[in-house]
């Protein structure tokens, strides 16, 4: 049962800035505070089912474990297109892409060519700790919450957030935060000099969230905590061979990784109250790359993408004629007249282009075998108000293939240095509560709020 | 979408150009949707598959625009940048010019200030001192700065924000004004523009170098600490590359593309490595080590600058100095601080016999006054990219010594009446009277749309209009004692001798001849 707050405190927090009525909650703690039946979220980007499953098992997760074993742990289908923008605004909001306006990481504004990056004030839904009656929230490094905007709690962004003074609810924490030598993510650019600085990196990150994780859970008195860790997708992307193959030298890096985390887990659960909510997930799964695809090398090859200048620097090079183009990671967008600036397909020949298209697709293949799994028009995976917004096709590709859709590849297919890629059917959720109905048969990211909401109604 | 936008029929040099070059922009950081990934590290170069992150940018004065791809929005379609005449101009441009109270300081200064630039300015009136320390004066009168900055004002209503500071010995002072006004454009004529001055004694040369190639370098980290996508646009001179007498061309800075290296049975691409340098005074060489300091500061920092090497300027005239004696920009004719031109217009007003040193056939390259600023204002407006070091020879024309002459000559004799007679002195430099010429200056021409608006004759003509008048006549018989030069490149101290008169030139005067 969900503890209200004072009268008086509801009047207050009307009337005064959210710093002001923060000073005067504290004062009130002893009588804000509920204590029992608070929710707490650990999101692990990018972890798969599978994986969480096996290291559960092999004692690198001891403390996961013994969740598992006392909770519901169950696979969960991510969002399409299965990266983090898409799938933790749906995990926060409770809402498809059609509903939060949130396709990918890169928008074209309509009537531009402008390759735009949305961030948390494009989501058009609201977040659960905005919701009525949710109580005092703190979260920490959700991807997708920058820049921070006022709630009623705490709030520091995850990726992308480039900056951590715009990125941290109330600003009055940067001071701290600094101190801890927080840092929002890893610096990825680490990892394409070396693997050992990329990891000594990641580390320095994990113990600063850790260290603020630590500081918010005494120092504020919430209802709801979220801490995500991205870390551990950035581990996936550039060191997935590692955790498949045992002789790797950074095996033990990988697993040493996943170990912290589990004891994170471990403190969090051993410092919980009886009846609190323990909601572990991830927002998509992982499995080994084979070979990335060139979406718009694809596109030119086949005659449906032209730029006018050759390589193109970006879409604004996009030409008179082109019938689509693609944004990462496989978004394709039919290249409509009245839409964009040099559109070229009438409204009324976009059913065959796409018919066209899916032909196209279709028949792609890699060494004999078929890469694209399923092709998915937008009215199959999304409703409500931004269904017109969003990408006319997205793509799923078989296993191991990898889709990229920048500008610069010269040819259709290519090995990076990334070894792991997200997977869409294998993320996971991890409840310390045994009742099955919490969950819903086959869930999938946008169930999220309404399990929290289940569980924030269980006594 | 603008399609009308355009330079007279021309699409503009500019409009191409992307929030790239945008000093409006906030370069935050980069970002690699492949891996989640985001450093903020905007300009590491990378290789390899890192080249496919994206840059994210900000816009300063569009923030709706949230975070985007800087290469996505061209000047054509910003509604920031205005079009006119000289391209696409960002709207109340913010640009610092750092030597504000000189010849060309303040000739930009009323210049920017009437296309609608917000002007900011910094000087220590140390081009004053210097020419009264010689016992010279500017023989265009100019008024004290407080007058100056009234008039522009008063008759132009352009606001200029001034400040007194010494770049090189009140950097924190520069600092604080540079991070108040938060400069899109900085234009450096902070330097003391004298090969004679370098060369009088040890004190002077080391003073030239010491104010020059210090006060730069403290610009540069200044720049990389508070504005680093502000672009510099910095005075160089094309004095830096000196006449080779091998005769290779003199290249705009860097070899170009297809240049070669052949010795010893190979052969080496020169494309893209700066030219060799060749500076025949300390303050040259001054000029050169501040290009090395700045292609350094471009390559460490991901600072953006034109180095501008310009031709000897001449002349007096652009529409804003002329349209007020107390606008007027200074004109001096000395051994120290007068350029060829200025100075054998202000002879023939005097009948001061043209002095050529030596067999007068040096051949340099020369700009006017007003196409110079015109040249300015086309970098300005075309901001280099992040990291973009690049080099234009900024000139209309390249005559020899011998040639100006004769046409000062022609011109005074036949539009005003005045005989000149020519003469050759000893040259007290140490340079090649005869020595192939081959400058390329094709950049501003070919990539900023630069078109010549002012011929030799016309702005000669417009300097005797203006010299001749009785008070300016009279400030240069003052001081024709320091027309014959003095200062010797060896080091003796003597005059000059005169080695020939030539014979006077005088033409019929023209039916349109001008009379004052």
């Amino acid at each position: 049962m969900y503890h209200h707050p004072p009268l008086l405190l509801l009047l207050l927090r009307q009337r005064y800035s959210s710093e002001v009525f923060r000073s005067l909650e504290k004062g009130f703690g002893v009588i804000m505070a509920s204590n029992s039946n608070r929710l707490v979220i650990i999101g692990l980007d990018g972890m798969p089912y599978h994986l969480i499953k096996d290291l559960a098992e092999s004692g690198v997760m001891p403390n996961t474990r013994a969740i598992i074993e006392n909770g519901v742990f169950s696979q969960m289908e991510s969002s399409i297109p299965e990266i983090s923008s898409v799938a933790w605004s749906s995990i926060i909001t409770g809402t498809n892409p059609g509903q939060h306006g949130i396709f990918g990481f890169t928008d074209v504004p309509d009537g531009t060519y402008r390759l735009s990056f949305p961030n948390f004030s494009d989501i058009k839904t609201l977040p659960f700790w905005n919701h009525e009656g949710n109580g005092r929230a703190v979260i920490i490094n959700v991807p997708f919450t920058y820049p921070a905007r006022s709630l009623d709690g705490v709030l520091i962004a995850g990726f992308v957030a480039l900056d951590l003074k715009r990125a941290t609810y109330p600003s009055s924490l940067i001071p701290k935060l600094n101190e801890m030598d927080y840092q929002i993510d890893v610096d990825s650019s680490k990892a394409h000099r070396s693997l050992d600085l990329f990891l000594k990196d990641l580390d320095k990150t994990l113990q600063a969230r850790i260290a603020a994780y630590r500081y918010l859970w005494d120092e504020e008195n919430w209802q709801t905590f979220m801490l995500v860790f991205t870390g551990t997708d950035r581990l996936a992307h550039f060191l997935w061979d590692a955790y498949e193959d045992e002789s790797h030298r950074y095996h033990s890096a990988f697993l040493d990784h996943l170990h912290q985390i589990d004891n994170v887990i471990g403190e969090v659960a051993s410092r919980m109250n009886t009846g609190d909510s323990l909601l572990i997930l991830s927002d998509h799964g992982f499995e080994l790359s084979q070979s990335d695809i060139y979406v718009n090398f694809f596109l030119t090859q086949e005659g449906f993408l032209k730029f006018r200048d050759t390589p193109p620097k970006s879409l604004a090079d996009i030409d008179q004629g082109a019938k689509a183009f693609a944004l990462d990671p496989a978004r394709i967008y039919i290249n409509l007249e009245g839409k964009y600036p040099r559109g070229s397909v009438k409204p009324e020949d976009k059913e065959a282009i796409i018919s066209d298209l899916e032909t196209c697709l279709n028949s792609l293949e890699i060494d004999g075998s078929k890469v694209i799994k399923r092709i998915c028009r937008k009215e199959e995976l999304y409703h409500g108000p931004y269904l017109g917004h969003a990408p006319d096709l997205v793509l799923l590709g078989n296993k191991g293939f990898d889709f990229k859709s920048g500008l610069k590849a010269t040819k259709l297919a290519g090995r990076g240095v990334f070894t792991g890629k997200h997977s869409q059917k294998d993320a996971f959720l991890l409840i310390n509560k045994s009742s099955p109905d919490i969950i819903p048969e086959s869930p999938s990211v946008s169930d999220i709020v309404g399990i929290m909401n289940k569980l924030r109604g269980e006594t | 979408m603008t399609g009308n936008r355009q330079e007279g029929n021309m699409r503009a040099h500019n409009a191409q150009c992307t929030c790239w070059n945008c000093p409006a922009i906030d370069l935050t950081g980069k970002v690699d949707f492949r891996a989640c990934g985001q450093s903020r590290e905007v300009f590491t170069q990378e290789q390899g598959d890192e080249s496919e992150a994206y840059i994210v940018a900000e816009c300063k004065r569009r923030p709706e625009l949230g975070l985007f791809d800087p290469m996505t929005i061209t000047f054509e379609e910003c509604p920031e940048w205005k079009s006119t005449h000289y391209g696409y101009l960002l709207k109340n441009m913010r640009v610092i010019i750092l030597g504000l109270d000189g010849y060309l300081g303040w000739t930009l200064a009323l210049w920017l200030g009437s296309l609608g630039c917000e002007v900011s300015g910094v000087d220590n009136f140390s081009r004053r001192d210097w020419v009264k320390e010689r016992g010279a004066h500017t023989v265009v009168p100019i008024s004290r700065m407080t007058e100056r900055l009234h008039a522009a004002k008063e008759v132009l209503g352009i606001n200029i924000n001034f400040r007194q500071i010494d770049i090189l010995k009140e950097r924190d002072k520069l600092r604080e004004f540079i991070e108040e006004v938060k400069p899109e454009a900085i234009v450096h004529y902070g330097e003391c523009p004298c090969a004679p001055y370098s060369m009088i004694d040890v004190d002077h040369a080391t003073f030239v170098q010491q104010n020059n190639v210090l006060g730069t370098l403290g610009l540069l980290f200044t720049m990389r600490d508070l504005v680093p996508e502000s672009s510099l646009i910095k005075l160089g001179t094309m004095g830096e590359y000196g006449t080779p007498l091998t005769g290779r061309p003199l290249f705009e800075g860097m070899f170009p593309a297809n240049a070669v290296l052949h010795w010893d049975d190979r052969e080496w691409s020169l494309g893209g490595e700066l030219t060799p340098r060749d500076p025949v005074s300390f303050y040259h060489v001054s000029k050169v080590q501040d290009t090395y300091n700045v292609y350094e500061a471009c390559k460490y920092w991901w600072l953006r600058s034109y180095d501008v090497m310009q031709g000897v300027i001449y002349g007096v005239n652009t529409p804003q100095v002329a349209t007020d004696p107390r606008l007027r920009t200074r004109l001096d004719i000395d051994e120290w601080f007068g350029t060829v031109i200025n100075r054998f217009v202000a002879q023939a007003v005097i009948g001061f016999p043209l002095t050529m040193y030596g067999a007068g056939e040096q051949i340099r390259g020369f700009i006017g006054l007003e196409d110079a600023m015109q040249c300015m204002t086309r970098l300005i407006t075309h901001p280099p990219e992040p990291g973009q070091y690049d080099v234009v020879n900024q000139m209309s024309g390249f005559y020899s010594v011998n040639h100006l002459a004769h046409t000062v000559a022609k011109v005074a004799s036949k539009e005003f009446a005045i005989p000149v007679t020519i003469q050759r002195v000893e040259n007290p430099r140490v340079e090649s009277d005869i020595h192939p010429f081959e400058p390329i200056y094709n950049k501003l021409p070919d990539q900023f749309g630069f078109k010549p608006k002012v011929t030799l004759e016309d702005e000669i003509y417009r300097m005797l209009e203006l010299l001749t008048q009785p008070h300016i006549k009279q400030r240069i018989e003052e001081k024709k004692h320091l027309i014959l030069p003095r200062t010797w490149w060896s080091g003796i101290k003597k005059q000059v001798e005169t080695l020939e008169i030539l014979e006077e030139i005088k033409y019929e005067p023209s039916s349109t001849a001008y009379r004052p």
